[in-house]
């Protein structure tokens, strides 16, 4: 009805909200009515000229009392079951619910999927299947809250809890931690992805990365790591600074950071500085270059990137990943063009959406909402059109003309990894960003 | 000590100057001057607990760290707010301060029934307030609720914060006890129960709760101790103990809290309506009644702060369904505030401005607390800002709007000066737009899911943030401006306050501004109900 709590993404919240608007309406009927009869009697009995006039001596009225006591009541038991029928909705999750197991720690969340698939930082559910997690947690109280299902339960050391919805729309919903928890709560963020039911298929059963990765030694690890998660944009192995520090040496370096302390680069400097690379950034580098890792990576992946570190010599050297595009034929076939391009800006290896937005906050880079068609000035003074031709120079060519106010910071790894056909594909995307 | 008899006529000796000194406070049993001890050492924890809010508020103006460069040391600050207005400032505010005044001169006795067990609560007070500065040289990042397994595990001196909170929990139980025990034994000859003004009423509804609330918070916290010195496993779950149990017991005492804070407020407001109307309370038999219900009901309600912690189904709905029972009481007394201005002579002093204020800021906090009483909607809103801007109505715009009221209404009596009208009228305005102005804007947040305890939330958030914080500074603004005028007023004032400027029937407006030491030359014979307004009407009363 009134559409105050936003968007609805689960079957029940039509239910919530339909309570919330109710006790809405109510609230402010009563609120405006007593308050108005307030100041009616303010305006009308008010003392004129300073002078007390004669008010009769009226000492109650049981009729009234009666009244104003049964009627709030009343109103209270429809409000109560209301809320009641709702409650008894997202507490009982339907037999056969699909179950994902998570874990809460400081600070992030652990999916894992009944076929032993694990994720981090992002659960990925199917639309229009009921879901049910069962929760607990690793060290203090935390709790999972899903604004747009409408749910939350606290995750609990030591003891299960469950929470469950069925999602009726696809995309990308923010999740919250509701359970002061410390240091990084507010960052304690994850999100829900909800998936049409034969993507979810094929992306449950892809295990491919994950059993690979656990196969390996930590180092191993570490290195495959460094080039699925992109660290090889901006880190080289062989001293040359690019966007960020080589690390070549780099465990067990000191140095000063921006703010004019030193560090070491040890192993809880490192962790830090990926987990939260704002924290301590090295001078001399862009200090919102790096996004944070929290999420992506586990505490096995970051060991793992750690003692990678340690055996970077300036002879160890990394096979980059085939330039081909990942999707395959089959995949993005029967997808329009602005389709294509969608994925492909949202696929993670593209790395995108690290820098740029697709809501019109400025991270990084400037946000892609808009972009097409706009006008933009270059940090030399001169003024473009966006168009074809200058995004496709600047996904190619990204430091030849720089939009003012954002830093030379975009790596220059597209040319050879995204086809003409793709950048084609973008462009469409991005019309459709108004 | 320098206790020397006034020379002057008569009547210029009172309670303030009878004696002199900076001991003669310290030392002094006297009711009136316990009020302006903890008066002025409840005060120095507002201003704190208020910095520690606009600092937050600051931080938050925008997205990302601004002022406050990491995260610690906001959940310091929003500890040190909780701790510092809960426990410091508001459970003590309107009954060790107005409460001590008022009781025994409304009553018309000489003095509490202990009064130096009434100075030595006052001495625990400072006791438990300077351990908890003590405390805060090692900041605790717990929030004030003081949570397990987080408060039992954190590297700060958490013991130490919660050792205070258990001095203090003692400050209040004497205080409650000695207010019980007056009550009951010290009123006036022909001051029957039926004819206490409804401030006493309110009083000893929350002297009840104080004495029988407050042990079992004592306890709890002490089992905080005994678990991070001993790891005594109550709340531990690798030893066999349960977090959840520690949050049962904390919000045994502090759901009740609530109303320690909130129902001398509704007294207070009761006491300034019919003044100001020029007529009886409406209703009275029954906004006595509602005081009584709210406290009985307070104490079975605790877990509606724990619909989404790991309770059990069946116990979340029993507790809704109990905590619908307060709304009741509390609309009755709306209801009656409102129809005592029914044909009255209503003028706008200042306490009345307050006091109608405060009856639009308590719909508001008693209708968003029907919201979170609703187990479903509950469960979308615990923990987001609508929570938090919802309690800020209830406890900033009950509880202290209530006080600042008291400190208007009585200051001509507390005092003996009357304060600058003109300027207290401006300052209110302040107050109370900003007021809205900060706390409106969080319960659109909240609708909007942004969750509370968070030092950095997503950009979409901002514009509410901005709003509230600018809010925030103009409410900051105009409690300092009230403040100040009081405190100048009273130190410079050159308006001397008559006997009973407000016309008023109760006792306390029958003696001296300001009283003598023993309030009354002799003690008053009760003839009449405190609210003794207007003509008689045939068939206007019951």
């Amino acid at each position: 009805m009134l559409g105050l709590l936003g968007e609805q993404g689960s079957d029940f919240a039509y239910k919530v909200d339909f309570a919330h608007d109710i006790v809405t309406i109510i609230s402010v009927i009563c609120t405006v009515a007593i308050v108005g009869v307030m100041l009616y009697f303010a305006v009308i009995y008010r003392q004129r000229d300073g002078q007390d006039h004669e008010t009769p001596k009226i000492e109650g009225n049981n009729t009234l009392e009666i009244i104003w006591t049964v009627f709030p009541t009343l109103v209270c038991i429809w409000v109560a079951w209301l809320g009641y029928d709702a409650f008894v909705d997202l507490r009982t999750p339907p037999a056969g619910a699909m179950e994902v197991n998570v874990t809460g720690r400081k600070w992030a969340w652990d999916f894992t999927y009944k076929n032993g698939k694990k994720t981090t930082g992002e659960l990925v559910v199917p639309v229009d299947e009921p879901v049910k997690l069962v929760m607990t947690s690793k060290d203090t109280l935390h709790s999972f809250f899903v604004p747009v299902m409408r749910t939350k339960m606290d995750v609990i050391p030591g003891r299960y809890t469950h929470e469950w919805f069925r999602p009726i729309k696809t995309g990308d919903f923010q999740v919250f931690c509701t359970e002061y928890c410390g240091n990084e709560h507010s960052r304690m963020q994850t999100r829900l992805k909800v998936l049409p039911r034969a993507e979810f298929e094929r992306w449950l059963a892809d295990d491919s990365e994950a059993r690979k990765l656990a196969s390996l030694k930590p180092s191993d690890r570490g290195k495959e790591l460094y080039v699925s998660k992109q660290c090889v944009t901006c880190h080289s192995l062989d001293g040359t600074p690019r966007v960020g520090p080589s690390w070549l040496k780099i465990f067990g370096k000191e140095g000063k950071l921006a703010d004019g302390t030193t560090y070491k680069a040890d192993e809880n400097y490192i962790k830090e500085s990926i987990l939260y690379p704002q924290a301590k950034a090295v001078a001399g580098y862009p200090p919102m270059g790096m996004p944070s890792y929290q999420g992506q990576l586990s505490d096995d992946d970051i060991t793992g990137l750690i003692e990678f570190m340690k055996t970077i010599d300036g002879t160890t050297k990394v096979e980059l990943a085939p330039a081909a595009p990942k999707k395959s034929a089959a995949s993005t076939a029967g997808m329009s063009p602005a389709q294509r391009g969608e994925a492909l800006v949202k696929d993670s290896g593209n790395l995108c959406a690290t820098c740029h937005s697709i809501d019109g906050s400025k991270m990084v880079g400037p946000s892609f909402k808009g972009l097409y068609g706009r006008k933009e000035k270059l940090s030399d003074g001169s003024e473009i059109l966006v168009d074809e031709a200058y995004i496709k120079e600047s996904i190619y060519k990204p430091q030849a003309k720089i939009v003012e106010g954002y830093g030379p910071v975009m790596p220059a790894m597209y040319e050879g990894k995204l086809t003409d056909e793709n950048v084609a594909d973008i462009i469409e995307y991005l019309k459709t960003l108004k | 000590m320098s206790a020397h008899a006034s020379t002057a006529v008569n009547e210029e000796v009172n309670y303030l100057n009878w004696k002199t000194g900076i001991w003669s406070w310290l030392s002094s049993t006297d009711h009136k001057r316990i009020c302006f001890l903890y008066l002025f050492s409840i005060m120095i924890f507002f201003i704190g607990g208020g910095i520690a809010a606009l600092l937050m508020r600051t931080e938050l103006m925008f997205a990302g760290p601004t002022i406050i460069k990491d995260p610690h040391t906001y959940n310091v600050l929003f500890t040190m707010h909780g701790v510092f207005m809960i426990f410091l400032f508001v459970v003590p505010g309107i009954p060790a301060t107005l409460g001590n005044f008022l009781i025994p001169l409304m009553i018309g006795a000489k003095d509490v029934a202990f009064p130096r067990l009434n100075l030595f609560s006052w001495y625990l007070y400072v006791f438990g307030a300077l351990i908890g500065a003590y405390a805060m040289l090692d900041p605790v990042d717990t929030g004030w609720t003081f949570y397990a397994p987080y408060s039992t595990t954190t590297n700060t001196s958490v013991s130490t914060m919660v050792f205070a909170a258990f001095i203090l929990g003692f400050s209040s139980i004497l205080t409650g006890l000695n207010f019980i025990v007056t009550i009951h034994q010290l009123r006036a000859p022909g001051l029957t129960w039926m004819r206490l003004p409804v401030f006493i009423w309110a009083s000893y509804a929350t002297a009840v709760i104080q004495t029988v609330a407050t042990p079992v918070v004592g306890m709890t916290l002490l089992l905080v101790i005994a678990e991070r010195t001993f790891g005594a496993g109550i709340f531990d779950p690798t030893k066999g103990g349960d977090p959840v149990l520690m949050e049962h017991l904390f919000w045994f005492y502090s759901h009740p809290v609530v109303y320690i804070m909130v129902l001398p407020a509704f007294g207070v407001v009761g006491e300034i309506i019919p003044v100001f109307s020029r007529k009886p309370l409406f209703g009275y038999k029954l906004v006595v009644l509602s005081s009584m219900a709210i406290a009985a009901v307070g104490f079975i309600v605790w877990a509606h702060h724990m619909f989404v912690a790991g309770i059990s189904d069946f116990s979340a709905k029993f507790f809704s369904i109990i905590t619908f029972l307060v709304a009741v009481p509390t609309a009755i007394k709306v209801f009656n505030w409102v129809s005592t201005m029914y044909k009255g002579s209503i003028s706008f002093k200042t306490p009345m401005l307050y006091a109608m204020a405060f009856v639009f800021l308590f719909m508001v906090a008693g209708t968003t607390g029907i919201y979170l009483a609703m187990l479903g909607v509950d469960v979308y809103y615990h923990d987001t800002y609508f929570v938090v801007a919802h309690f800020h109505y209830t406890i900033q715009g009950g509880a202290v709007i209530g006080l600042i009221a008291a400190l208007h209404m009585w200051f001509p009596k507390m005092t003996g000066k009357m304060y600058n009208e003109t300027v207290s009228k401006c300052a209110f305005a302040a107050l109370f737009i900003g007021f809205n102005l900060t706390f409106i804007p969080q319960f659109v947040l909240g609708m909007d899911g942004m969750p509370r305890r968070y030092y950095d939330y997503p950009p979409q958030y901002q514009t509410l943030h901005t709003i509230s914080t600018i809010g925030a500074y103009l409410n900051g603004f105009g409690y300092t401006f009230a403040l100040l005028n009081l405190l100048g007023t009273a130190l410079w004032g050159k308006v001397k306050a008559p006997r009973n400027p407000y016309n008023s029937k109760s006792l306390e407006w029958q003696t001296a501004s300001p009283p003598i030491h023993e309030n009354f030359d002799e003690i008053p014979v009760v003839t009449e109900d405190p609210y003794n307004y207007g003509t008689p009407v045939p068939g206007g009363g019951h």
